[in-house]
Protein backbone atom coordinates (compact mmCIF):
# COMPACT_ATOMS: atom_id res chain seq x y z
CA UNK A 1 0.00 0.00 0.00
CA UNK A 2 0.99 3.63 -0.42
CA UNK A 3 1.81 5.46 2.80
CA UNK A 4 2.97 8.99 3.56
CA UNK A 5 6.36 8.44 5.15
CA UNK A 6 7.75 10.99 7.58
CA UNK A 7 11.29 12.23 8.16
CA UNK A 8 10.54 14.42 11.14
CA UNK A 9 14.12 15.71 11.36
CA UNK A 10 13.59 17.53 8.06
CA UNK A 11 10.37 19.25 9.16
CA UNK A 12 10.86 22.95 9.88
CA UNK A 13 7.26 23.53 10.94
CA UNK A 14 6.27 25.74 7.96
CA UNK A 15 2.80 24.18 7.93
CA UNK A 16 2.53 24.24 4.14
CA UNK A 17 1.14 20.69 4.48
CA UNK A 18 -1.57 21.90 6.82
CA UNK A 19 -2.63 24.74 4.54
CA UNK A 20 -2.55 22.40 1.52
CA UNK A 21 -4.82 19.97 3.35
CA UNK A 22 -7.25 22.75 4.26
CA UNK A 23 -7.28 23.87 0.62
CA UNK A 24 -7.81 20.31 -0.62
CA UNK A 25 -10.82 19.83 1.63
CA UNK A 26 -12.49 23.24 1.39
CA UNK A 27 -16.14 23.17 0.41
CA UNK A 28 -16.35 25.77 -2.37
CA UNK A 29 -14.02 26.38 -5.30
CA UNK A 30 -10.98 28.64 -5.13
CA UNK A 31 -7.26 28.69 -4.69
CA UNK A 32 -5.02 28.79 -1.69
CA UNK A 33 -4.86 32.58 -2.15
CA UNK A 34 -8.51 33.06 -1.20
CA UNK A 35 -8.68 30.20 1.33
CA UNK A 36 -10.12 31.52 4.60
CA UNK A 37 -7.73 30.21 7.23
CA UNK A 38 -10.02 31.39 10.01
CA UNK A 39 -13.10 29.53 8.73
CA UNK A 40 -13.58 26.65 11.16
CA UNK A 41 -15.05 24.56 8.35
CA UNK A 42 -11.67 24.50 6.61
CA UNK A 43 -9.96 21.99 8.83
CA UNK A 44 -6.74 20.19 8.20
CA UNK A 45 -6.49 16.40 8.47
CA UNK A 46 -2.86 16.64 9.53
CA UNK A 47 -1.21 18.76 12.18
CA UNK A 48 2.26 19.68 13.32
CA UNK A 49 3.25 19.86 16.96
CA UNK A 50 5.99 22.32 17.82
CA UNK A 51 8.00 20.85 20.69
CA UNK A 52 9.75 22.58 23.59
CA UNK A 53 13.15 21.48 22.21
CA UNK A 54 12.53 23.41 19.00
CA UNK A 55 11.74 20.35 16.91
CA UNK A 56 8.54 19.76 14.96
CA UNK A 57 6.55 16.55 14.91
CA UNK A 58 4.23 15.90 11.95
CA UNK A 59 1.09 14.02 13.04
CA UNK A 60 -0.37 12.32 9.97
CA UNK A 61 -2.84 9.45 9.61
CA UNK A 62 -0.87 6.23 9.11
CA UNK A 63 -3.73 4.30 7.49
CA UNK A 64 -2.53 1.73 10.00
CA UNK A 65 -1.87 -1.95 9.38
CA UNK A 66 -4.20 -2.70 12.29
CA UNK A 67 -6.36 0.41 12.41
CA UNK A 68 -7.75 0.96 15.90
CA UNK A 69 -10.19 3.54 14.51
CA UNK A 70 -11.80 0.89 12.30
CA UNK A 71 -12.00 -1.51 15.24
CA UNK A 72 -13.79 1.12 17.29
CA UNK A 73 -16.27 2.18 14.60
CA UNK A 74 -19.77 1.03 15.51
CA UNK A 75 -21.46 2.34 12.37
CA UNK A 76 -19.21 0.85 9.69
CA UNK A 77 -18.25 4.38 8.55
CA UNK A 78 -14.54 3.63 8.90
CA UNK A 79 -13.29 0.75 6.77
CA UNK A 80 -9.85 -0.34 5.61
CA UNK A 81 -9.97 -0.67 1.83
CA UNK A 82 -8.70 -4.17 0.99
CA UNK A 83 -7.26 -2.97 -2.33
CA UNK A 84 -5.56 0.36 -1.50
CA UNK A 85 -5.00 -0.36 2.20
CA UNK A 86 -6.27 3.12 3.03
CA UNK A 87 -8.74 3.71 5.83
CA UNK A 88 -11.81 5.31 4.33
CA UNK A 89 -14.40 7.36 6.15
CA UNK A 90 -18.02 7.50 5.03
CA UNK A 91 -19.51 10.61 6.58
CA UNK A 92 -23.08 9.52 5.81
CA UNK A 93 -22.76 6.30 7.80
CA UNK A 94 -21.01 7.93 10.75
CA UNK A 95 -22.92 7.75 14.04
CA UNK A 96 -20.91 10.65 15.59
CA UNK A 97 -19.91 8.59 18.63
CA UNK A 98 -16.23 9.65 18.45
CA UNK A 99 -14.96 6.33 19.73
CA UNK A 100 -12.40 6.55 16.88
CA UNK A 101 -11.06 9.84 18.28
CA UNK A 102 -10.48 8.10 21.59
CA UNK A 103 -9.08 4.91 20.07
CA UNK A 104 -6.52 6.33 17.62
CA UNK A 105 -3.34 5.66 19.65
CA UNK A 106 -1.54 8.51 17.90
CA UNK A 107 -4.12 11.23 18.50
CA UNK A 108 -4.58 11.94 14.80
CA UNK A 109 -8.36 12.23 14.78
CA UNK A 110 -10.68 15.00 15.92
CA UNK A 111 -14.35 15.87 15.73
CA UNK A 112 -15.17 18.63 13.25
CA UNK A 113 -15.20 21.98 15.01
CA UNK A 114 -18.21 23.44 13.21
CA UNK A 115 -20.86 20.76 13.84
CA UNK A 116 -19.26 18.11 16.09
CA UNK A 117 -21.02 15.45 14.03
CA UNK A 118 -18.17 14.24 11.82
CA UNK A 119 -14.60 13.11 12.10
CA UNK A 120 -11.75 14.94 10.40
CA UNK A 121 -9.88 12.11 8.70
CA UNK A 122 -7.20 11.85 5.99
CA UNK A 123 -8.57 10.49 2.70
CA UNK A 124 -5.16 10.38 0.99
CA UNK A 125 -6.57 13.03 -1.38
CA UNK A 126 -8.32 10.25 -3.22
CA UNK A 127 -8.74 11.08 -6.89
CA UNK A 128 -5.86 13.59 -7.10
CA UNK A 129 -3.44 12.44 -9.81
CA UNK A 130 -0.40 13.92 -8.05
CA UNK A 131 -1.18 12.18 -4.76
CA UNK A 132 -1.78 13.80 -1.39
CA UNK A 133 -1.73 17.61 -1.41
CA UNK A 134 0.30 17.80 1.81
CA UNK A 135 3.16 15.85 0.22
CA UNK A 136 3.16 18.04 -2.91
CA UNK A 137 3.30 21.14 -0.71
CA UNK A 138 6.21 20.10 1.53
CA UNK A 139 9.32 22.10 0.57
CA UNK A 140 11.64 20.02 2.77
CA UNK A 141 10.65 16.54 1.60
CA UNK A 142 9.91 15.73 5.22
CA UNK A 143 6.86 13.83 4.02
CA UNK A 144 6.85 11.62 0.94
CA UNK A 145 4.74 8.83 -0.46
CA UNK A 146 6.17 5.35 -0.73
CA UNK A 147 4.84 1.91 -1.43
CA UNK A 148 5.16 -0.17 1.74
CA UNK A 149 4.69 -3.91 2.05
CA UNK A 150 1.46 -5.05 3.58
CA UNK B 1 -13.94 -26.93 7.46
CA UNK B 2 -17.32 -25.71 8.71
CA UNK B 3 -17.28 -22.63 10.95
CA UNK B 4 -20.45 -21.61 12.73
CA UNK B 5 -20.81 -18.28 14.50
CA UNK B 6 -23.73 -17.64 16.80
CA UNK B 7 -24.42 -13.91 16.94
CA UNK B 8 -24.29 -11.11 14.38
CA UNK B 9 -23.02 -8.27 16.55
CA UNK B 10 -19.59 -6.67 16.58
CA UNK B 11 -17.75 -9.84 17.64
CA UNK B 12 -19.66 -12.27 15.41
CA UNK B 13 -19.41 -10.21 12.22
CA UNK B 14 -15.73 -9.41 12.78
CA UNK B 15 -15.04 -13.11 13.29
CA UNK B 16 -16.91 -14.09 10.12
CA UNK B 17 -14.98 -11.51 8.13
CA UNK B 18 -11.64 -12.61 9.59
CA UNK B 19 -12.26 -16.30 8.91
CA UNK B 20 -13.22 -15.46 5.36
CA UNK B 21 -10.04 -13.46 4.77
CA UNK B 22 -7.83 -16.20 6.28
CA UNK B 23 -9.66 -19.16 4.76
CA UNK B 24 -11.17 -18.22 1.40
CA UNK B 25 -12.60 -21.73 0.92
CA UNK B 26 -13.95 -22.47 4.39
CA UNK B 27 -17.67 -22.61 4.97
CA UNK B 28 -18.86 -19.90 7.34
CA UNK B 29 -22.40 -19.73 8.71
CA UNK B 30 -23.69 -16.91 10.93
CA UNK B 31 -26.74 -17.80 13.01
CA UNK B 32 -28.43 -15.03 14.99
CA UNK B 33 -31.67 -14.06 16.65
CA UNK B 34 -31.40 -10.60 15.09
CA UNK B 35 -33.36 -10.19 11.88
CA UNK B 36 -30.99 -7.52 10.64
CA UNK B 37 -27.32 -6.93 11.28
CA UNK B 38 -27.40 -3.77 13.35
CA UNK B 39 -25.26 -1.65 15.60
CA UNK B 40 -26.56 -1.73 19.15
CA UNK B 41 -24.83 1.57 19.84
CA UNK B 42 -27.13 3.32 17.38
CA UNK B 43 -30.55 2.06 18.47
CA UNK B 44 -31.40 5.49 19.87
CA UNK B 45 -31.19 6.86 16.34
CA UNK B 46 -33.94 4.43 15.41
CA UNK B 47 -36.04 5.62 18.34
CA UNK B 48 -35.61 9.20 17.14
CA UNK B 49 -36.65 8.23 13.58
CA UNK B 50 -33.28 9.43 12.27
CA UNK B 51 -32.43 6.00 10.88
CA UNK B 52 -34.41 3.01 9.66
CA UNK B 53 -33.50 -0.66 10.08
CA UNK B 54 -31.08 -0.63 7.15
CA UNK B 55 -29.48 2.58 8.43
CA UNK B 56 -28.42 0.80 11.62
CA UNK B 57 -26.32 -1.74 9.76
CA UNK B 58 -22.57 -1.57 10.26
CA UNK B 59 -21.70 -3.80 7.31
CA UNK B 60 -21.79 -3.00 3.58
CA UNK B 61 -25.10 -3.62 1.83
CA UNK B 62 -24.35 -7.01 0.26
CA UNK B 63 -21.97 -8.15 2.98
CA UNK B 64 -23.01 -11.80 3.21
CA UNK B 65 -23.17 -12.37 -0.57
CA UNK B 66 -19.91 -10.53 -1.25
CA UNK B 67 -18.05 -12.35 1.52
CA UNK B 68 -19.68 -15.69 0.67
CA UNK B 69 -20.84 -16.06 4.23
CA UNK B 70 -24.04 -18.00 4.83
CA UNK B 71 -26.53 -16.44 7.19
CA UNK B 72 -29.50 -17.59 9.16
CA UNK B 73 -30.98 -14.55 10.86
CA UNK B 74 -34.09 -14.26 13.02
CA UNK B 75 -33.78 -17.73 14.54
CA UNK B 76 -33.26 -18.92 18.10
CA UNK B 77 -30.51 -21.30 19.09
CA UNK B 78 -31.90 -23.61 21.74
CA UNK B 79 -28.79 -25.60 22.49
CA UNK B 80 -25.35 -26.81 21.55
CA UNK B 81 -24.59 -30.52 21.37
CA UNK B 82 -20.83 -30.49 21.96
CA UNK B 83 -20.64 -34.30 21.72
CA UNK B 84 -22.18 -34.51 18.27
CA UNK B 85 -20.79 -31.03 17.44
CA UNK B 86 -24.10 -29.56 16.37
CA UNK B 87 -25.93 -26.29 16.92
CA UNK B 88 -29.62 -26.94 17.54
CA UNK B 89 -32.31 -24.40 16.75
CA UNK B 90 -35.61 -23.95 18.57
CA UNK B 91 -37.42 -25.07 15.39
CA UNK B 92 -35.63 -28.42 15.58
CA UNK B 93 -33.08 -27.90 12.83
CA UNK B 94 -29.48 -28.83 13.62
CA UNK B 95 -26.25 -27.63 12.00
CA UNK B 96 -22.95 -29.50 12.33
CA UNK B 97 -19.75 -27.54 13.02
CA UNK B 98 -16.03 -28.14 13.05
CA UNK B 99 -15.34 -24.86 14.86
CA UNK B 100 -17.93 -22.88 16.76
CA UNK B 101 -17.90 -19.29 18.02
CA UNK B 102 -20.44 -18.11 20.56
CA UNK B 103 -20.86 -14.34 20.22
CA UNK B 104 -24.39 -13.99 21.52
CA UNK B 105 -23.71 -10.74 23.35
CA UNK B 106 -25.91 -9.72 26.23
CA UNK B 107 -29.49 -8.94 27.13
CA UNK B 108 -30.93 -6.08 29.13
CA UNK B 109 -31.30 -6.66 32.83
CA UNK B 110 -34.77 -5.81 34.08
CA UNK B 111 -34.67 -5.57 37.89
CA UNK B 112 -37.53 -7.22 39.80
CA UNK B 113 -39.21 -3.93 40.70
CA UNK B 114 -42.99 -4.20 41.03
CA UNK B 115 -44.38 -5.62 37.79
CA UNK B 116 -41.49 -4.53 35.55
CA UNK B 117 -40.94 -8.10 34.38
CA UNK B 118 -44.61 -8.87 33.62
CA UNK B 119 -45.82 -5.58 32.15
CA UNK B 120 -46.20 -5.13 28.39
CA UNK B 121 -44.92 -1.54 28.32
CA UNK B 122 -41.60 -2.01 30.13
CA UNK B 123 -38.53 -2.55 27.97
CA UNK B 124 -34.78 -2.73 27.96
CA UNK B 125 -32.98 -1.28 24.94
CA UNK B 126 -30.48 -3.74 23.58
CA UNK B 127 -31.69 -5.25 20.33
CA UNK B 128 -33.42 -3.82 17.29
CA UNK B 129 -36.41 -5.91 18.29
CA UNK B 130 -36.58 -3.91 21.56
CA UNK B 131 -36.31 -0.63 19.67
CA UNK B 132 -39.07 -1.68 17.26
CA UNK B 133 -41.42 -2.56 20.11
CA UNK B 134 -40.51 0.60 22.01
CA UNK B 135 -41.02 2.84 19.01
CA UNK B 136 -44.44 1.37 18.28
CA UNK B 137 -45.53 2.30 21.81
CA UNK B 138 -43.50 5.51 22.08
CA UNK B 139 -44.97 7.13 18.99
CA UNK B 140 -48.45 7.54 20.52
CA UNK B 141 -47.09 7.90 24.10
CA UNK B 142 -46.86 11.20 25.93
CA UNK B 143 -45.07 10.37 29.15
CA UNK B 144 -42.01 8.16 29.15
CA UNK B 145 -40.08 7.10 32.24
CA UNK B 146 -36.44 6.10 31.94
CA UNK B 147 -34.91 4.15 34.79
CA UNK B 148 -31.14 4.64 34.86
CA UNK B 149 -29.08 7.57 33.59
CA UNK B 150 -26.22 5.64 32.01
CA UNK B 151 -25.39 5.98 28.33
CA UNK B 152 -28.29 3.83 27.15
CA UNK B 153 -30.76 5.77 29.29
CA UNK B 154 -29.48 9.17 28.21
CA UNK B 155 -29.30 8.20 24.54
CA UNK B 156 -32.94 7.14 24.74
CA UNK B 157 -33.92 10.28 26.66
CA UNK B 158 -32.29 12.39 23.96
CA UNK B 159 -34.16 10.54 21.21
CA UNK B 160 -37.53 10.89 22.94
CA UNK B 161 -36.99 14.57 23.77
CA UNK B 162 -36.37 15.16 20.06
CA UNK B 163 -39.80 13.63 19.51
CA UNK B 164 -41.38 16.08 21.95
CA UNK B 165 -42.13 13.53 24.66
CA UNK B 166 -42.40 14.29 28.35
CA UNK B 167 -39.37 12.53 29.83
CA UNK B 168 -38.52 11.67 33.42
CA UNK B 169 -35.21 10.02 34.28
CA UNK B 170 -34.80 8.26 37.62
CA UNK B 171 -31.27 7.59 38.84
CA UNK B 172 -30.15 5.92 42.08
CA UNK B 173 -26.94 7.99 42.29
CA UNK B 174 -27.17 11.73 42.93
CA UNK B 175 -25.79 12.68 39.50
CA UNK B 176 -26.27 11.57 35.92
CA UNK B 177 -23.94 9.32 33.89
CA UNK B 178 -22.29 8.41 37.21
CA UNK B 179 -19.95 5.74 35.83
CA UNK B 180 -18.47 8.02 33.20
CA UNK B 181 -18.65 11.53 34.63
CA UNK B 182 -17.86 13.44 37.78
CA UNK B 183 -20.22 16.03 39.26
CA UNK B 184 -19.05 18.95 37.14
CA UNK B 185 -19.19 17.11 33.83
CA UNK B 186 -22.50 15.45 34.71
CA UNK B 187 -24.06 18.77 35.65
CA UNK B 188 -23.18 20.26 32.26
CA UNK B 189 -25.23 17.54 30.58
CA UNK B 190 -27.99 17.69 33.18
CA UNK B 191 -28.50 21.39 32.40
CA UNK B 192 -28.58 20.75 28.65
CA UNK B 193 -31.14 17.98 29.07
CA UNK B 194 -33.22 20.07 31.46
CA UNK B 195 -33.23 22.94 28.97
CA UNK B 196 -34.68 20.45 26.46
CA UNK B 197 -37.47 19.61 28.92
CA UNK B 198 -36.09 16.54 30.68
CA UNK B 199 -36.97 16.01 34.34
CA UNK B 200 -34.43 14.26 36.59
CA UNK B 201 -35.16 12.52 39.86
CA UNK B 202 -31.71 11.79 41.28
CA UNK B 203 -30.72 9.76 44.31
CA UNK B 204 -34.02 7.87 44.07
CA UNK B 205 -35.04 4.31 43.32
CA UNK B 206 -38.11 2.80 41.69
CA UNK B 207 -39.69 0.41 44.20
CA UNK B 208 -43.30 -0.26 43.20
CA UNK B 209 -45.55 -0.18 40.18
CA UNK B 210 -49.25 0.13 39.45
CA UNK B 211 -50.34 -2.03 36.52
CA UNK B 212 -53.67 -1.54 34.75
CA UNK B 213 -56.06 -4.24 33.52
CA UNK B 214 -54.48 -4.34 30.07
CA UNK B 215 -51.09 -5.23 31.55
CA UNK B 216 -49.37 -1.86 31.29
CA UNK B 217 -47.56 -0.07 34.11
CA UNK B 218 -49.37 3.25 34.56
CA UNK B 219 -47.54 4.56 37.60
CA UNK B 220 -44.12 3.92 39.08
CA UNK B 221 -43.59 4.68 42.76
CA UNK B 222 -40.16 5.69 44.05
CA UNK B 223 -38.57 4.95 47.43
CA UNK B 224 -39.46 8.45 48.66
CA UNK B 225 -43.11 7.98 47.71
CA UNK B 226 -42.99 10.05 44.50
CA UNK B 227 -45.51 8.75 41.97
CA UNK B 228 -44.69 9.02 38.28
CA UNK B 229 -47.42 8.46 35.71
CA UNK B 230 -46.16 6.97 32.47
CA UNK B 231 -47.24 5.41 29.18
CA UNK B 232 -43.97 3.59 28.69
CA UNK B 233 -41.01 2.57 30.86
CA UNK B 234 -37.49 2.09 29.56
CA UNK B 235 -35.19 0.29 31.96
CA UNK B 236 -31.52 1.07 31.40
CA UNK B 237 -30.04 -0.84 34.32
CA UNK B 238 -27.25 -2.71 32.61
CA UNK B 239 -26.96 -6.01 30.77
CA UNK B 240 -26.29 -9.67 31.48
CA UNK B 241 -24.34 -11.99 29.15
CA UNK B 242 -26.63 -14.05 26.90
CA UNK B 243 -25.57 -17.54 27.93
CA UNK B 244 -28.90 -19.40 27.54
CA UNK B 245 -27.71 -21.39 24.52
CA UNK B 246 -24.86 -23.09 26.41
CA UNK B 247 -27.14 -24.55 29.06
CA UNK B 248 -26.48 -28.31 29.53
CA UNK B 249 -23.87 -28.22 26.76
CA UNK B 250 -20.89 -28.82 29.01
CA UNK B 251 -19.47 -25.43 28.05
CA UNK B 252 -18.41 -23.87 31.34
CA UNK B 253 -20.41 -20.74 32.14
CA UNK B 254 -21.65 -19.11 35.26
CA UNK B 255 -22.44 -15.45 34.79
CA UNK B 256 -20.57 -15.47 31.50
CA UNK B 257 -18.84 -18.04 29.30
CA UNK B 258 -15.38 -18.85 30.62
CA UNK B 259 -12.60 -18.54 28.07
CA UNK B 260 -8.82 -19.00 28.16
CA UNK B 261 -6.26 -16.52 26.79
CA UNK B 262 -7.05 -17.77 23.28
CA UNK B 263 -10.78 -17.22 23.82
CA UNK B 264 -11.42 -20.97 23.77
CA UNK B 265 -14.17 -22.23 26.05
CA UNK B 266 -13.91 -25.34 28.21
CA UNK B 267 -14.99 -27.41 25.18
CA UNK B 268 -12.70 -28.35 22.32
CA UNK B 269 -13.17 -26.26 19.14
CA UNK B 270 -15.71 -23.98 20.81
CA UNK B 271 -14.76 -20.32 21.26
CA UNK B 272 -16.51 -17.27 22.65
CA UNK B 273 -16.08 -13.53 22.03
CA UNK B 274 -17.70 -10.23 22.92
CA UNK B 275 -20.02 -9.38 25.79
CA UNK B 276 -20.77 -13.03 26.47
CA UNK B 277 -17.20 -13.54 27.78
CA UNK B 278 -17.48 -10.79 30.38
CA UNK B 279 -13.99 -9.51 29.43
CA UNK B 280 -14.54 -5.90 28.38
CA UNK B 281 -17.90 -5.46 26.81
CA UNK B 282 -17.51 -2.46 24.60
CA UNK B 283 -17.53 -2.26 20.82
CA UNK B 284 -13.80 -2.11 19.97
CA UNK B 285 -12.99 -4.89 22.43
CA UNK B 286 -15.82 -7.07 21.11
CA UNK B 287 -14.50 -6.66 17.58
CA UNK B 288 -10.96 -7.46 18.66
CA UNK B 289 -12.16 -10.55 20.50
CA UNK B 290 -14.06 -11.63 17.39
CA UNK B 291 -10.89 -11.24 15.37
CA UNK B 292 -8.70 -13.07 17.90
CA UNK B 293 -11.17 -15.94 18.27
CA UNK B 294 -11.38 -16.27 14.49
CA UNK B 295 -7.59 -16.43 14.17
CA UNK B 296 -7.47 -19.19 16.75
CA UNK B 297 -10.31 -21.03 15.02
CA UNK B 298 -8.19 -20.92 11.87
CA UNK B 299 -5.26 -22.55 13.63
CA UNK B 300 -3.16 -19.52 14.59
CA UNK B 301 -2.30 -19.32 18.29
CA UNK B 302 -3.13 -15.72 19.17
CA UNK B 303 -3.62 -14.50 22.74
CA UNK B 304 -6.26 -11.89 23.45
CA UNK B 305 -4.50 -8.90 25.02
CA UNK B 306 -6.73 -5.82 25.13
CA UNK B 307 -8.66 -6.08 28.39
CA UNK B 308 -9.04 -2.37 29.01
CA UNK B 309 -12.69 -1.44 28.83
CA UNK B 310 -13.14 1.60 31.05
CA UNK B 311 -13.48 4.02 28.20
CA UNK B 312 -16.28 5.97 26.64
CA UNK B 313 -17.12 8.94 24.52
CA UNK B 314 -20.44 10.73 24.30
CA UNK B 315 -21.99 13.66 22.55
CA UNK B 316 -25.26 15.36 23.45
CA UNK B 317 -26.47 18.79 22.31
CA UNK B 318 -23.11 19.49 20.65
CA UNK B 319 -21.13 18.84 23.85
CA UNK B 320 -18.62 15.99 23.49
CA UNK B 321 -16.93 14.15 26.34
CA UNK B 322 -14.24 11.52 26.61
CA UNK B 323 -13.91 9.49 29.78
CA UNK B 324 -11.12 7.02 30.48
CA UNK B 325 -10.56 5.14 33.71
CA UNK B 326 -12.57 4.55 36.82
CA UNK B 327 -12.44 8.16 37.96
CA UNK B 328 -12.22 7.18 41.62
CA UNK B 329 -9.75 9.19 43.70
CA UNK B 330 -7.51 7.31 46.15
CA UNK B 331 -5.36 8.69 48.93
CA UNK B 332 -2.12 10.08 47.54
CA UNK B 333 -3.54 10.70 44.06
CA UNK B 334 -2.87 13.94 42.30
CA UNK B 335 -6.11 15.40 40.92
CA UNK B 336 -5.77 18.16 38.35
CA UNK B 337 -8.75 20.14 37.14
CA UNK B 338 -8.93 22.76 34.45
CA UNK B 339 -11.81 24.78 33.10
CA UNK B 340 -11.28 27.17 30.21
CA UNK B 341 -12.76 28.16 26.85
CA UNK B 342 -12.07 24.64 25.55
CA UNK B 343 -14.15 23.02 28.26
CA UNK B 344 -13.66 21.08 31.49
CA UNK B 345 -10.92 18.55 32.11
CA UNK B 346 -9.93 16.43 35.07
CA UNK B 347 -6.97 14.09 35.38
CA UNK B 348 -6.17 11.64 38.18
CA UNK B 349 -2.48 10.77 38.46
CA UNK B 350 -1.27 7.92 40.62
CA UNK B 351 2.45 7.39 41.21
CA UNK B 352 3.50 9.41 38.18
CA UNK B 353 1.13 7.55 35.89
CA UNK B 354 -2.25 8.56 34.54
CA UNK B 355 -5.15 6.63 36.07
CA UNK B 356 -8.18 8.46 34.69
CA UNK B 357 -8.95 11.40 32.47
CA UNK B 358 -12.14 13.24 31.67
CA UNK B 359 -12.24 15.73 28.82
CA UNK B 360 -15.45 17.63 28.19
CA UNK B 361 -15.60 20.03 25.28
CA UNK B 362 -12.86 19.82 22.67
CA UNK B 363 -11.70 16.18 22.56
CA UNK B 364 -9.45 16.79 19.55
CA UNK B 365 -6.39 14.55 19.21
CA UNK B 366 -7.11 12.91 22.56
CA UNK B 367 -6.31 9.37 21.39
CA UNK B 368 -2.97 9.25 23.19
CA UNK B 369 -4.57 9.19 26.63
CA UNK B 370 -5.95 5.68 26.27
CA UNK B 371 -2.52 4.40 25.28
CA UNK B 372 -0.88 6.20 28.20
CA UNK B 373 -3.39 4.79 30.70
CA UNK B 374 -3.67 1.28 29.27
CA UNK B 375 0.09 0.82 29.11
CA UNK B 376 0.71 2.65 32.39
CA UNK B 377 3.32 4.93 30.83
CA UNK B 378 5.47 6.75 33.37
CA UNK B 379 4.86 10.45 32.77
CA UNK B 380 7.25 11.81 35.38
CA UNK B 381 9.91 12.67 32.78
CA UNK B 382 7.52 14.46 30.45
CA UNK B 383 7.53 18.26 30.52
CA UNK B 384 4.25 18.81 28.70
CA UNK B 385 1.33 19.41 31.06
CA UNK B 386 -1.14 16.58 31.29
CA UNK B 387 -3.90 18.29 29.31
CA UNK B 388 -1.60 19.04 26.38
CA UNK B 389 -0.08 15.61 25.91
CA UNK B 390 0.19 14.54 22.30
CA UNK B 391 1.89 11.83 20.32
CA UNK B 392 4.75 14.32 19.85
CA UNK B 393 5.73 13.55 23.45
CA UNK B 394 6.28 9.89 22.54
CA UNK B 395 7.18 10.31 18.88
CA UNK B 396 8.70 7.45 16.95
CA UNK B 397 8.42 6.30 13.35
CA UNK B 398 9.09 2.71 12.29
CA UNK B 399 10.63 1.48 9.06
CA UNK B 400 7.39 1.15 7.15
CA UNK B 401 6.17 4.50 8.37
CA UNK B 402 3.99 3.09 11.14
CA UNK B 403 4.19 5.23 14.28
CA UNK B 404 5.84 3.75 17.38
CA UNK B 405 5.75 4.88 20.99
CA UNK B 406 9.26 5.63 22.20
Amino acid sequence: MKRILIDAAKCDGCMNCTVACMQAHREGPGTVYDLDLTDIRNESRNHIVGCADGSYKPIFCRHCDQPECVMSCMSGALQKDPVTGHVKYDEKRCGSCFMCVMNCPYGVLKADTATRTKVIKCDFCEGLADGPSCVSACPKKAIFVEEVEV
Amino acid sequence: MRHIIIGAGAAGIQAAQTIRSLRPDASVLVIASDEYVHSRCMLHRYLSHERDEAGLSFVPEHFFEDQKIEQLLGVTVSGIDTGERRVILADGRAFPYDRLLIATGANSFIPPVGQFREANNVFGLRHLKDAQEIRALADPAEKILIVGSGLVGMDAAYAFLEQGKEITVVEMVDRILPLQLDETAGEAYRKLFEAAGCRFLLGKKATETVMNSSGAVETVILDDGTRIDCDLVLVAAGVRPAIECVKDSGIRAERFIEVDDYLKTSCEDVYAAGDVTGIAGIWPNAKKQGETAARNMCGQAVKYEDRYGMKNTMSFYGLTTLSLGRGAVQEGDQVIRCQDSKGYRRAILRGGKLDSILIQGAIDYSGVYQYVIKNQIDLSGIQTDIFHLSFADFYGVGERGQYLYS
